[in-house]
């Protein structure tokens, strides 16, 4: 008996090992320890083996039985291998080029246009948005400019026919006409028509000026602006928000200074110089980079604010000047041509 | 407007550097453009001399050894020359030992070639005086022997370009300049001294000017005419001509030269006409007639309109009003007697006509910006003064005056406490006293409020129209104190509730979906040419698209979608050999619905082919479904399922879309709309874009995207096992599949009732071809049957199935495919 189990057990070693497919795996299986294979028929006779052997011979048996069991899962672990490296082809040479095109990329006006609404929103600014098509009121009346400001010409403005309408562009009164915005500023107008103060908003935006396209003009651009609206907002505190802005988009030696200006909409008036030495391709030691101010009470009173109460300010830049000066581009243009060789250096 | 610095020296005692007040202007509020430096510089120990003796250097054949005679500045000199213009007995500047020339260039005692020498002679250029390098100065008129050099050369000067702010038109003049730095120096401002104070004999002279009549009072609030008679016309003195030469005016004759002077100094524009060529002895202010002629002073005839304001004598226009003057009556050499005027005239007059003329001077630039009426006077009396003493003459008959008699009275009542609160620091309160007081803004009563603090009354001087309310003067004070003095602080920032406006979120949305699937995001202009906007729209929607003042034709309608940017960059990039594919853009477009515009958001792709591009493994290319999967997205950015839109083939007027190959879904009525597939063919081939190019638009009115972003709820799901089936179908070719699934579906869900739920129904073969009818395609369905109670059996499932193939068959026209 004990001999014949050894054999079983020499031959299911030299059977199993040679086993490649699965099927094959299933009728080894049941030829050794099915129910009509080769140990259940010398388990069978067991009846016959003399009662004090019996003992022994059923540990034997049992031994015999882990002992295939062991060397089938073992032949199923190395035919499972097997099938798994079936599924694979040849090695990979890693150094091929994917074929696949990628990664797209964002504009770089989007990128320094989220990356200033970041820097912004950290300190409780949320993005606002505006018509493009804009009319005389929010480009011009309600942000106190004189009637006879030389923006409003139609030689700086773009101007639509008096027949054409803007469904969803109100305007304020029935009379005056529809523009391209030349500033965001008519944003700050719509936002506060819109709600009480407090108000902390940034508008970035595209606008138009009637103007010669050239290496640093575009008859279409971008701007951003911030208002801030509450109570007891002071010019100190609008040196600090540009100092905040410019030191976290720059690093903290970054400084800027105020030239006081004029802006009808804001009084006092300030233009933003940043320090520059450190910026590629910038040869001056400032660099103009924005204007900003005190929100003027004329613009409150417009807007319904009690300019006794409110105080506020706010501050416009270029994004493409901006974006000039921290990639160091040097013609306004690239970023309508969307060259891909352009495109594909900022990700 | 360029200020002379010598000329500012006259009415302030500057000994500032003049870095130090180009910091000044700047930080005084004005832009600094430019720092020219004309004339000589100080030179100190650079004396005139004369040349006695010339001899040939022993020892070097281009050098010359002069005997020079400095006179009283150190006698005799021998000094080593190399320059060959000279001979003896000219008088040449003389640089002495000690003397630091440009460029800090020290002469010393030397030794050249042997010989010693005590100096040098100077050309133009080592003075610093012009460019001329190419011998010594002479020096003309024989002046005397050991002169300081800078006592016989023209004066050096500085001028500083600077940039006006429009609220300032008092600072269009050296008096307002040099009052601004008056005060941020903390020097007296001293005014030119007046003679003529308005007294003449007061006889007549009718034969000169009978009368002056304004009938456009509206236009010219105030005129007055001054008649000064035997005036000798001639050449300026130096010191005028040089001044008008230095800030860029090229000098006439006196008169000519002193009414610039005075519009330079106190920025008020002058007139002066010869007496004899005004027509009637009159002058009539009035509008133009249509069709009026006169020819400028720059020689070039004027047509004018009826809205332009002229000043006219009894027959003709003889001056375009505060704009130009007209050849027929200005001054010239014999002229004798002048009338001189000096008047206002409203800024909107005089911009509309310089506007329609394309004419202006530095005149009309004053009056667009505004002049103050109340010095006109004083500045028609300084003008006298200059034109008696540098052309004679006197002033007769009374002064012709019409308007300005409104007086000017302005208060502005201001607390220190406001001024403080305003700027977040404390400026005191006698630094504020001050900053006012230095700028003429006296100070009429200085009290103290309820609070304590002061408050004063502040008199506002006619120049400073600008000033108007306390926080007029916060600037002011600002100003004076020095912007570069805000003490730093940081940000406070109280949390308003809020968020980013739904637009943003959407385009932010957007943006990061399709860069994620490798598009690269573009930026077009909003503005396009009328051809181009054809291929797009329909002749009546492109009209409503146009701009009434367009600057170049190709930027002349506003875009209707972004698609035609987006070819642009397509063709760009194919054409300069750059490999492109996947491309977009998110931005407003502007589309025509019912004769109105409609400003909407939208973010459209391109997607081409690759060209040029070869790979050492193909993948699929772009396809319609591929654009509808990326067109869904971005409609599910907007919270817009697509997937429960109908959907229509774009057919007729298809503008840019390829017919039978593109799609769209929604319109302008429900505030959104999508198109897209191929685009057409033709059209891409007629743009000049090579291959196939597949597209995507979606467009959405901005306030159709909902601040309130409905949050999800939760929906129970059944973790029990699904029951699928398939059921293919025979139907005609032209049938959309979406309309066989919603009719199976409803089938379905009748068959099955209550007893459990059809989960999902979705095409997942199509086939058209060998082993179907002509006409017909096979449509293949799997259906997804689930309970949320039980595990279905095969059965119950069976019997379901069954009883929709009946349904299938007596219902419809449909065949089931075994």
């Amino acid at each position: 008996m004990q001999d014949t189990l050894n054999a079983l057990v020499a031959k299911a070693q030299i059977e199993l090992a040679a086993l490649k497919a699965r099927p094959d795996f299933e009728s080894a299986k049941a030829r050794l320890v099915g129910p009509n294979g080769e140990l259940t028929a010398l388990m069978k006779q067991m009846g016959a083996v003399p009662k004090e052997q019996r003992p022994a011979m059923g540990k034997l048996i049992n031994e015999t039985k882990g002992r295939l069991q062991e060397m089938l899962d073992a032949a199923l672990r190395s035919i499972e291998a097997g099938e798994l490296q079936a599924q694979l082809g040849p090695s990979v040479d890693a150094t091929l080029p994917s074929p696949d095109i990628g990664p797209g990329t964002y504009h770089p006006l989007t990128l320094v246009r989220e990356e200033m609404c970041r820097i912004l929103r950290k300190v409780g600014f949320v993005v606002a948005d505006g018509p493009e098509v804009e009319t005389e009121y929010y480009c011009f009346d309600a942000l106190n400019t004189p009637a006879d400001h030389p923006a409003r010409d139609a030689q700086d403005t773009f101007y639509f026919p008096e027949t054409v309408r803007f469904g969803n562009v109100s305007k304020k009164t029935p009379d005056e006409k529809y523009l391209l915005r030349t500033h965001t500023s008519s944003v700050q107008i719509r936002t506060m028509l819109k709600g009480p103060p407090p108000i902390r908003i940034v508008s970035p935006g595209r606008t138009y000026r009637r103007d010669t396209t050239d290496a640093t003009h575009s008859a279409n651009f971008h701007q951003l602006e911030c208002l801030y609206v509450d109570r007891n907002v002071t010019v100190r505190d609008l040196k600090a928000l540009l100092d905040y802005i410019f030191a976290s988009l720059l690093g903290k030696e970054t400084k800027t200074r105020f030239r006081p200006h004029y802006f009808s909409y804001t009084e006092p008036s300030f233009e933003v110089d940043l320090s520059a030495k450190h910026l590629p391709k910038v040869k001056k030691e400032w660099i103009e980079i924005g204007g900003c101010g005190m929100v003027d009470p004329a613009v409150f009173a417009g807007v319904g604010y009690d300019p006794e109460v409110w105080t506020g300010y706010a501050f416009g830049m270029g994004l493409e000047r901006l974006a000039m000066l921290l990639y160091g581009i040097d013609d306004i243009r690239y970023f309508y041509q969307n060259d891909l060789r352009f495109l594909k250096q900022f990700g | 407007m360029k200020i002379s610095l010598n000329w500012i020296k006259d009415y302030v005692q500057l000994d500032a550097g003049v870095d130090e007040i180009s910091r000044a202007i700047t930080f005084l509020g004005f832009e600094v453009e430019q720092v020219i430096r004309t004339g000589a510089p100080v030179l100190r120990d650079v004396v005139v001399g004369e040349v006695l003796v010339r001899d040939k250097h022993p020892n070097a054949d281009k050098l010359s050894v002069c005997q020079v005679d400095v006179g009283p500045a150190g006698g005799l000199k021998t000094i080593v020359c190399g320059a060959q213009n000279y001979k003896v007995g000219d008088r040449v500047p003389v640089a002495l030992p000690g003397a630091i020339l440009p460029g800090n260039f020290e002469i010393k005692q030397s030794k050249i070639r042997g010989q010693s020498s005590d100096g040098m002679m100077c050309s133009a250029k080592e003075l610093g005086v012009a460019e001329d390098a190419s011998g010594l100065l002479l020096l003309e008129g024989r002046p005397a022997l050991g002169t300081p050099i800078n006592e016989v050369l023209p004066p050096g000067d500085v001028v500083f370009d600077i940039e006006i702010t429009p609220n300032r038109p008092d600072c269009l003049s050296h008096l307002g300049i040099a009052r601004e730095l008056a005060a941020w120096f903390k020097l007296p401002l001293v005014y030119p001294q007046e003679k003529f104070r308005g007294s003449t004999d007061g006889v007549p002279h009718p034969e000169l000017l009978r009368n002056v009549s304004v009938l456009s009072p509206e236009d010219c609030p105030l005129y007055t005419a001054h008649i000064i008679k035997g005036v000798k016309i001639g050449p300026s003195p130096a010191w005028l001509q040089q001044r008008l030469s230095a800030v860029g005016l090229r000098p006439i004759n006196n008169v000519v030269d002193v009414g610039n002077y005075v519009m330079l100094e106190t920025g008020q524009p002058m007139h002066a006409f010869d007496a004899r060529k005004l027509s009637g002895n009159q002058i009539i202010v009035r509008r133009a007639t249509d069709g009026e002629k006169i020819i400028t002073l720059d020689g070039k005839e004027r047509i004018l309109t009826g809205r332009m304001l002229v000043i006219a004598d009894a027959e003709k226009p003889v001056v375009i009003a505060g704009i130009m003057g007209g050849q027929n009556s200005g001054v010239v050499d014999d002229t004798t007697d002048l009338v001189l005027e000096c008047a206002i005239f409203k800024r909107q007059a005089i911009r509309w006509t310089s506007r329609r003329l394309g004419l202006t001077s530095d005149s009309c630039y004053r009056y667009e910006r505004g002049v103050d009426p109340h010095s006109a006077l004083e500045a028609a009396y300084r003008a006298i003064d200059l034109i008696v003493e540098t052309a004679g003459g006197r002033v007769v008959a009374p002064v012709f005056q019409v308007g300005g008699d409104v007086p000017w009275k302005r208060e502005i009542v201001v607390t220190h406490a406001f001024i403080c609160a305003r700027l977040g620091f404390v400026i005191p309160a006698d630094d504020v006293r001050a900053a006012l007081e230095s700028l003429e803004l006296n100070i009429a009563r200085d009290e103290i409020d309820e609070a304590g603090g002061p408050v004063w009354t502040v008199t506002i001087p006619s120049w400073r129209d600008d000033l108007d309310r306390p926080i007029d003067l916060v600037e002011e004070v600002l100003r004076l104190y020095g912007t570069e003095k805000i003490p730093p602080a940081v940000v406070l920032s109280p949390g308003l509730i809020g968020d980013d406006d739904p637009l943003v979120l959407f385009n932010r949305r957007v943006t990061d979906y399709l860069v994620g699937h490798d598009f690269h995001e573009c930026v077009n202009y909003t503005l396009r040419g009328e051809k181009e906007i054809a291929t797009w729209v329909s002749q009546a929607a492109a009209v409503e698209l146009g701009l009434a003042n367009p600057f170049v034709d190709d930027q002349s309608h506003l875009r209707p979608t972004l698609v035609m940017g987006l070819l642009g960059t397509l063709k760009l990039n194919q054409s300069r050999g750059v490999a492109v594919s996947r491309l977009f853009e998110t931005g407003r477009v502007f589309i025509e619905r019912n004769g109105q515009n409609f400003e909407c958001a939208a973010v459209s792709f391109v997607m081409a082919e690759p060209l040029g591009e070869r790979s050492w493994l193909k993948r699929e290319p772009a396809d319609f479904y591929l654009a509808k999967k990326f067109v869904s997205a971005l409609a599910a950015g907007a919270g817009i399922d697509l997937a429960r839109q109908p959907l229509v083939p774009i057919s007729g007027p298809y503008y840019g879309w390829q017919e039978g190959q593109s799609a769209a879904a929604g319109e302008m009525a429900q505030g959104w709309t999508t198109r897209f597939g191929l685009l057409s063919l033709p059209m891409a081939r007629a743009m000049g874009v090579d291959g196939k190019v597949y597209a995507g638009i979606f467009a959405i009115l901005p306030e159709k995207l909902s601040a309130e972003n409905s949050r999800r709820r939760y929906a129970d799901f059944s973790l029990l096992p699904a029951a699928l089936r398939d059921l293919a179908l025979v139907v005609d070719a032209s049938v959309p599949s979406d309309e066989v699934r919603k009719t199976l579906a409803k089938l379905t869900r009748a068959a099955i009732g209550n007893a459990f739920a059809l989960e999902k129904i979705e095409a997942f073969d199509v086939y058209q071809g060998k082993g179907l009818p002509e006409g017909k395609k096979s449509l293949a369905f799997s259906l997804v049957f689930r309970s949320s109670e039980r595990t279905l059996t095969d059965d119950e499932v069976n019997a379901a199935f069954q009883k929709i193939q009946d349904e299938v068959g007596q219902t419809t026209a449909w065949q089931i495919r075994k």
